[in-house]
């Protein structure tokens, strides 16, 4: 994770003012999530820096369903949930699994040059950017919600071990 | 000290004829030749009469005494014009206004009327002022519903900007101006200490040359006895302060450790030049800094974006310096030389603006501003010769490769230093 320190920092950043900016959270719950996220940054402690589940979970300064709803009618996002989706490996998108979790996206399945990605951080320009780039490609963006988004990051995880206890039995 | 008199009047004849008619009277007279910049020249400065003619293509001058009255109900308006039907004059004078005159003028009866209506208002300014609360609400400007004044707010981005710091005013711990070099971020800031009309707000200005610890334990302490509940200070330049400053400056809002008190609200608007991005890949601003200041960010217009304020800010600049030097009159600038500086790029911003504005005051510069006065200014303000311009140019592009350089080393100074073989504290004191 601590080469995405960089990414998470202006991407918890761009999500804070967003939110502001939409008045979906007030400047006073924002300054007390910044306070939290720079404590887990400081004490390394990256996979719990996130400025979007400090406001829904500790603070409750916001319902995630208002930001879905957000995404949806002013954003115009399509929402999936994860839990319904066959989700494979994420090696053939040249990303790795620290990667999503600093910014809460998985690219979760590919046409051609068309890639489908789901994020609960899509109101912060840096991720979109960075994933744009890495995918090199078009790619159909889509909202979805923290726990659709954790839970499918552990069952990649899962898919991960698999296939490197499977490389490594075939090496044996 | 001379009693202050604006004149407004589209027609530069009469309006110098007013003028004339009044300095020889041992006024001190500002002239206007349009409304709109007239009303704010009125709203920043003391004036203790106005004499305005009625037919005026932008605003009839009885629109123009409402916007005055709602500014500052108190000073007297006489109206001057050619022709004036009974039932316009009826309501003047039911809106208040002190005289109205036709033309041709009787020069006695005019001065006459001053004298009366000055004296008059003087002795009610002496007066106990039972409606005080209600006069200051008065000088609100009438289009925001509150008073700013560092930028007219004549233009969308300044009307923004203003809107905007109002609607963060009561910021908790934090709020970040975000601008390009040359900005008034003092004016800027006394406008938001404005939003609050309290003495029990104090806010301290500290630069990196005057930022330490001791300072800013002394300068709560003098807050503290002057009766303060809430100390903001304003920390300029924040992106040239060393790290024990920029450490001091995460520290102060967060009110821990020797800045704990719970009698004693204490906040920190960050002023910065430049995108806070830029600035934290430069390593200019640390993690710290740039989430904290990242909470309330708002970004202060470049004035070539505001180029209808300019016309405003420079003859309020032209008033304050006529003051300043005790001219009789205060010069107006001819309608080519406004435009002119409408025109410029301004990209030193508010300082550059001043300084030009300086320049043309310099030697005395008459009753009114010609474009040819402009020019010298700002060719004076360009560079003296090409080589000073070339010198200049090389400069600004030397410290664009070096910040390019930083952002390659992900702000590591001492790469860039190697890549350019050169010295890392030389670099950084180009950047600053």
């Amino acid at each position: 994770m601590q080469e995405h320190r960089a990414l998470i920092l202006r991407s918890n950043r761009f999500l804070g003012s967003a939110l502001v900016e939409r008045g979906l959270v007030s400047v006073d719950d924002l300054e007390s999530a910044n306070g939290k996220f720079m404590e887990a940054i400081q004490s390394s402690e990256l996979k719990r820096a996130s400025i979007l589940n400090t406001l829904l979970f500790d603070l409750k300064a916001l319902e995630e369903q208002t930001l879905l709803e957000n995404l949806v009618d002013e954003e115009g996002y399509g929402l999936i949930d994860l839990n319904y989706i066959e989700l494979g490996s994420l090696r053939p998108f040249k990303a790795d699994l620290s990667l999503c979790w600093a910014s809460s996206t998985i690219p979760f399945d590919r046409i051609e040059d068309t890639f489908f990605v789901a994020s609960c951080y899509l109101l912060s320009a840096p991720v979109v950017k960075h994933w744009e780039e890495l995918l090199d490609g078009r790619v159909v963006w889509y909202a979805t919600s923290t726990n659709s988004l954790n839970r499918g990051l552990e069952r990649i995880e899962e898919i991960h071990e698999a296939e490197d206890a499977a490389a490594a039995e075939e090496q044996e | 000290m001379p009693y202050s008199v604006l004149i407004l009047d589209d027609d530069a004849d009469f309006n110098s004829l007013l003028t004339d008619i009044f300095e020889q009277a041992d006024y001190s007279v500002t002239s206007m030749a349009d409304p709109v910049e007239a009303v704010e020249v009125f709203r920043n400065s003391k004036f203790d009469l106005v004499v305005t003619d009625h037919r005026m293509p932008e605003m009839t001058g009885a629109e123009f005494m409402r916007e005055v009255m709602l500014i500052h109900a108190e000073v007297p308006v006489i109206m001057v014009s050619g022709y004036l039907e009974n039932e316009t004059i009826r309501e003047l004078i039911s809106e208040g206004v002190g005289g109205v005159f036709l033309k041709p003028l009787n020069i006695f009866s005019l001065l006459e009327r001053t004298k009366e209506l000055i004296d008059d208002a003087k002795k009610h300014e002496k007066a106990p002022q039972d409606d005080e609360e209600s006069s200051s609400g008065s000088q609100m400007d009438t289009k925001l519903g509150f008073t700013f004044r560092s930028f007219p707010c004549k233009t969308g981005a300044s009307t923004a900007f203003a809107e905007r710091l109002h609607f963060l005013r009561n910021f908790r711990s934090t709020l970040t101006l975000i601008g390009e070099k040359g900005m008034h971020y003092r004016a800027i800031c006394e406008d938001i200490r404005g939003f609050y009309g309290s003495d029990a707000e104090k806010f301290i200005y500290l630069s990196p040359d005057s930022f330490d610890r001791a300072q800013t334990v002394s300068a709560i302490e003098e807050a503290k006895l002057a009766g303060a509940e809430r100390v903001t200070f304003v920390l300029l330049d924040v992106d040239s302060m060393n790290d024990e400053q920029k450490k001091l400056a995460v520290t102060l809002p967060k009110a821990d450790g020797e800045f704990s008190d719970p009698e004693l609200g204490l906040r920190a608007i960050y002023c910065v030049r430049g995108d806070l991005d830029s600035l934290f890949d430069e390593g200019l601003i640390d993690e710290n800094l740039y989430i904290l200041m990242g909470t309330a960010e708002v970004s202060v217009p470049p004035l070539r974006e505001c180029n209808v304020d300019v016309g405003v800010m420079a003859q309020q600049l032209v008033v304050e310096i006529a003051r300043s030097k005790g001219m009789a009159a205060v010069p107006r600038f001819e309608k080519a030389a406004r435009d002119l500086l409408l025109k410029q790029q301004w990209e030193g911003n508010y300082d550059e603006l001043r300084g030009v504005i300086e320049k043309m005051m310099a030697s005395d510069p008459g009753d009114v501003l010609s474009l040819n006065i402009v020019k010298a200014a700002l060719e004076l303000n360009e560079a003296a010769t090409p080589r000073a311009k070339f010198e200049s140019y090389l400069s600004s592009q030397q410290v664009d490769f070096i910040r390019a350089a930083a952002i390659l080393f992900g702000g590591d100074l001492a790469k860039a230093a190697k890549f350019y073989a050169s010295d890392a504290d030389q670099l950084s004191e180009k950047m600053k």
